[in-house]
């Protein structure tokens, strides 16, 4: 779920701006030159994957999948993330310009944080990579869906219950996130753990 | 080991352009990619660059335009050893096309990308627009100099890659499999354009019927190593090198050899004749046909018509070979077949009309193998692969395990159960998707150019696989070859319509069709008749006539 | 509770006006063309992740088309940010019909616009249909009871608020297009970079643009793939298994492909920058209508805060 213009206060508006400014600007820094062509190649490929739903009952989710960006991408995970939801505001109104710092802190923190927490749990076998990958894919859409409902209630008390069921909309989310991202890491693992290892992008 | 040194083509002073010594190149895993590589090219040569996949050929090229840095031995160009700060001046100076177009259109328009090159050149503006017009009207684009390359068909990317390239005005052109995919005519396009141009030429192509005519020199790729470098009339006169690096293509010319043209050409099967508004009932035959269109349309979401008015009787043991320019509408007509598409018209199954139920049902009857295997594979396991399909049919334990078993072995893919589909060769992965086709026991098996981008050698153990089937089945396919190898009859298909329906040898002899839709193979006969000649030659039987 | 107007619906009230906004929301669907992609994944059975063109009419004329680019960002960046910091229903609103001028304005068929504000109908509507119920009492608001619902009375004053939220986000989705569909998407993040973005985040926005419709059609064919042996998607272990390798695969051929894109990238020339010829002119009009719609901001801002009230 994206955040759109006009929702949250100007002053927490500008504020998650200038701070994914600096997160933005921090992946940059993080980046090696010549690897700008790849990181935006694999943007493409998580833009992509975000377009694709899964039926969950009744409704269907599409999944975000930070877990996994952040364990692909490492540091750049952010910038990956600041430059997909620009191409998802511009094309789909997915979010929106004024939302974007707002939206790419509910992505990118998480992201972030499960790269690093990846890193710590993966272990060697199929077995534990999965398991890491269900935890960060489960804990990403988790956290995501943690920071949606805070921002919303920053923009005041009338916005709590909205919050609140903001979060419980991710429920299902949050387990499909877990079941795929644990088959996408474990495949990872079993065709190219290089992917996962090296860590392309990761200084 | 036939090595010919450079010698036999004089070249008194004057210093290669390439100069490759013992050239190596290992994979970060340690393999060697290339082993001990000695080459001279020189300016002008036109190089034929072959081996099975796998044996190093692109490996070699990019060493060529400096994405691979030389690891071990050395390379000079124009006399200088190469060197880190040389690299940026080399690359502008060659031109490098591979395989997948989309690769080379990185830009958001025609123009863009075409202008990346000269503008990197540093060239002026006007030089730079004039040299991309100049480029997109050579391969007939310059219409769609604006559009963005999502927009152009797989031919025109193709054409757009090598116009962007050729913007560049290379002194060295290197090409990588430049036709694959492409319909006679499209490959037509490119043979002209590569004969008239001037500059070094490497082409790594399968094809030796299309290098032989645009190459003076043959280069032998094999497990990393050259095996041999020398004229390209001596490659193709001596069969048992070239089978020996499962080059011998020559199992091929069992066919297309001198077929008498004739111009009258009959409809095998006779087109429905009913009036679109009349009652439809499944056709009566002797043997009830596996499949049947009526009047059968399909129209894409935007308007355009996919399939038009198709009428086709397929019946179980036909071998049909589908074929057609791109876009004729062979994919479309596959998907309606296989029920991906909901087209307008009639349809009957095994006698029995077509209704959404049966529709989303078809996935059992019918198998499919896509050109690109990378769109079929998606499993970590051959195993799993192959088991995917039977599983959605609900099948379990030693059953389950029978199919996979059996299907594995029906394309020799035994003990490859546990290999990770992604990491074998494109041979593999083509026999592989092919058994996953196979493991559902389809009643109709259709390929899409399954023989796309493989060595001769894959293309033989493909082509013994296909025959020993025994199925129902529908190819599509470009390749002569194949059409007269594996299909009884032969399906004609032209912007969306089926325009001929007979059987596979009126098809041969048909030469009416070059001008239908450009499926012009009478050069590839020509081509194979003169090989056949040489290697007569060679073994001093008999010389043919040379037309 | 006595000193809050109370107001009971009846059920057949209620039922119209749901049926009512049902239709005007049919209709809306309807007018702009959202059917026709429903349409293309009904007889292909593919599922629409079409993506849509984002400059496609770049190459028209209109206010905007003519306006250097640099300028039009800045002005109608900083007028979207003014847009969200109104606090009145009234003058949001009035910042709507501005913006709806706007796209007339722009020479783009309102479909586009439309189709945006169709993609942020899901998230909007949460607030039009939550809040209402959930926000805290506010003194001498009007409280609606619905049929059915007697302990959960609507708010009025929690409806203007999301109302208030609603007409912001439609005002400024619908300013994306005269922003953003009037100029190539490379000149508009050429300008973004004269105007201090760094390079490489306008070429990196570029490029992963381009592969978005390669990638789309790289899934839609291994989607396919899967159909053709029977896959059909549910909410079973089965599902996500065979989702969590074909995302799997979709990763490992996209890193492949950032391989081969910079080897092609490098073998025609590329040393970190993208060359281009683009050139920017400002001309006093450019000026000029830059100043206009930041005055318009700022006035909006200004009588927003003077005159507007929380409520209305």
């Amino acid at each position: 779920m994206h955040i759109s213009d006009g929702v949250l206060p100007i002053s927490i508006t500008v504020a998650s701006w200038a701070v994914s400014f600096g997160g933005a600007a921090y992946s940059l820094r993080c980046m090696k030159n010549e690897d700008l062509p790849k990181v935006a190649v694999v943007t493409s490929a998580f833009f992509v994957a975000s377009l694709i739903h899964l039926p969950f009952g009744p409704t269907s989710v599409h999944l975000i999948l930070p877990g996994i960006v952040g364990a692909l991408l490492g540091p750049v995970a952010f910038l990956s993330i600041v430059l997909g939801l620009f191409l998802q505001s511009i094309l789909f109104q997915f979010g929106g310009l004024t939302a974007l710092g707002a939206n790419a802190l509910m992505m990118g923190l998480p992201a972030l944080f499960c790269g690093l927490l990846f890193q710590g749990i993966r272990g060697k076998t199929v077995l534990s990579h999965t398991i890491a990958g269900a935890v960060c894919g489960g804990l990403g859409t988790a956290m995501a869906a943690t920071v949606l409902a805070c921002l919303l209630a920053t923009a005041g008390e009338n916005f709590v219950g909205v919050a609140k069921l903001a979060l419980a909309a991710h429920v299902p989310v949050f387990l499909v996130e877990a079941g795929v991202s644990a088959f996408t890491v474990s495949f990872l693992f079993r065709v190219k753990p290089e992917l996962l290892t090296t860590g392309r992008f990761r200084t | 080991m036939h090595f010919m040194s450079d010698e036999h083509i004089p070249r008194e002073g004057e210093l290669p352009l390439y100069d490759l010594d013992s050239l190596s190149f290992r994979y970060p895993d340690g393999t060697y990619a290339l082993r001990d590589i000695s080459l001279k090219i020189h300016r002008g040569d036109r190089i034929g660059l072959v081996g099975r996949n796998g044996s190093g050929k692109t490996t070699l090229v990019k060493h060529l335009n400096g994405l691979h840095s030389c690891q071990q031995g050395s390379i000079s160009y124009k006399g200088e050893p190469l060197t880190e700060a040389m690299l940026p001046g080399l690359r502008l100076a060659t031109g490098v096309l591979f395989q997948d177009p989309d690769d080379h259109l990185f830009c958001n328009s025609l123009f863009d990308d075409v202008a990346f090159g000269p503008m990197n050149q540093g060239l002026d503006e006007d030089t730079v627009i004039s040299r991309v017009l100049e480029q997109l009207t050579a391969v007939g684009l310059e219409k769609l100099c604006y559009k963005p390359a999502h927009l152009l068909s797989y031919g025109q990317k193709k054409r757009a890659a090598f116009a962007a390239i050729m913007a560049m005005h290379p002194e060295v052109l290197i090409l990588d499999e430049p036709t694959a995919n492409l319909d006679p005519r499209q490959e037509k396009i490119f043979k002209e354009l590569l004969r008239e141009y001037r500059g070094t030429l490497i082409v790594i192509d399968h094809d030796l019927l299309f290098l032989y005519d645009l190459c003076d020199r043959a280069v032998v790729m094999s497990d990393g190593a050259i095996h041999h470098n020398y004229s390209f009339d001596q490659l193709v006169s001596q069969r048992e090198s070239l089978r020996e690096h499962g080059l011998d293509f020559t199992f091929r010319f069992s066919c297309c050899g001198d077929q008498q043209s004739v111009h009258v050409h009959q409809h095998y099967e006779h087109t429905h004749e009913h009036p679109i508004g009349a009652v439809h009932a499944p056709s009566v035959l002797p043997v009830p046909p596996l499949m049947e269109l009526q009047h059968y349309s399909f129209r894409y979401g935007d308007g355009t018509l996919g399939l038009s008015n198709a009428n086709l009787i397929i019946r179980p043991g036909d071998t049909l070979a589908l074929v057609g320019e791109n876009g004729a509408g062979k994919s479309t007509l596959a998907a309606c077949l296989l029920g991906l598409n909901r087209g307008e018209g009639y349809f009957f199954v095994n006698g029995k009309p077509v209704n959404n139920a049966l529709r989303r049902g078809l996935w059992r009857r019918v198998g499919m193998v896509f050109q690109n295997s990378a769109d079929q594979l998606f499993t970590p396991s051959c195993r799993e692969e192959v088991a995917f399909g039977p599983q959605q049919m609900g099948m379990k334990g030693d059953e389950l395990n029978d199919r996979v078993n059996d299907a594995l072995a029906r394309v020799h893919l035994q003990g490859f159960e546990d290999k990770v589909p992604l990491n074998m060769s494109g041979g593999e992965r083509k026999r592989l998707a092919i058994a996953a086709a196979l493991s559902m026991h389809p009643e109709l098996l259709i390929l899409d150019e399954p023989t796309a981008s493989l060595d001769p050698h894959g293309e033989e153990l493909l082509t013994e696989i296909l025959e020993s089937l025994g199925l129902t089945t529908i190819l599509i396919t470009h390749d002569l070859f194949f059409i007269e190898r594996l299909s009884t009859r032969a399906i004609v298909m032209h912007q969306g319509t089926i325009i001929r329906d007979y059987s596979t040898a009126e098809f041969l002899t048909d030469d009416h069709l070059q001008s239908v839709n450009g499926l012009d193979y009478s050069y590839k006969s020509d081509c194979g008749r003169r090989i056949m000649a040489l290697q007569d030659h060679e073994k001093g039987v008999r010389i043919l006539p040379i037309d | 509770m006595t000193a809050h107007p109370e107001i009971h619906i009846p059920l057949t009230t209620l039922a119209s006006i749901i049926g009512g906004l049902a239709v005007l929301f049919v209709l809306f669907y309807w007018s702009i063309g959202g059917k026709r992609a429903k349409r293309d994944s009904f007889r292909t059975g593919d599922p629409d992740w079409s993506v849509p063109t984002i400059d496609a009419y770049a190459d028209r004329s209109s206010f905007f088309h003519q306006w250097d680019p640099r300028i039009k960002i800045v002005s109608l960046f900083l007028y979207c940010f003014m847009v969200v910091s109104l606090q009145s229903l009234c003058w949001s609103t009035v910042a709507f019909t501005i913006s709806l001028l706007a796209v007339v304005a722009c020479n783009i068929p309102f479909a586009r616009a439309g189709k945006r504000l169709l993609a942020m109908a899901g998230f909007l509507s949460m607030f039009l249909l939550v809040v209402p119920f959930t926000s805290p009492l506010q003194s001498s608001e009007t409280l609606i009871y619905l049929p059915g619902l007697p302990g959960f009375p609507f708010h009025t004053a929690g409806f203007f608020v999301a109302l208030l939220i609603v007409v912001k986000a439609c005002a400024i989705a619908l300013m994306m297009e005269p922003l953003l569909g009037t100029a190539p998407l490379a000149v508009t993040l050429q300008s973004l970079s004269r105007l201090g973005l760094p390079d490489s985040i306008g070429q990196m926005v570029l490029l992963s643009h381009r592969y978005i419709f390669v990638f789309v059609n790289e899934i839609t064919r291994m989607y396919r793939g899967m159909r053709v042996r029977g896959f059909v998607p549910g909410t079973n272990m089965a599902t996500m298994s065979a989702m969590g390798n074909f995302f799997g695969m979709l990763f490992v051929r996209s890193f492949d492909r950032t391989q081969r894109v910079y080897d092609a990238m490098l073998s025609r020339g590329y040393a970190g920058q993208f060359p281009s010829f683009v050139r920017f002119a400002t001309t006093q009009k450019d000026w000029a209508k830059g100043a206009l719609w930041i005055m318009m901001g700022l006035f909006l801002l200004f009588i927003d805060r003077m005159y507007g009230n929380p409520f209305f």
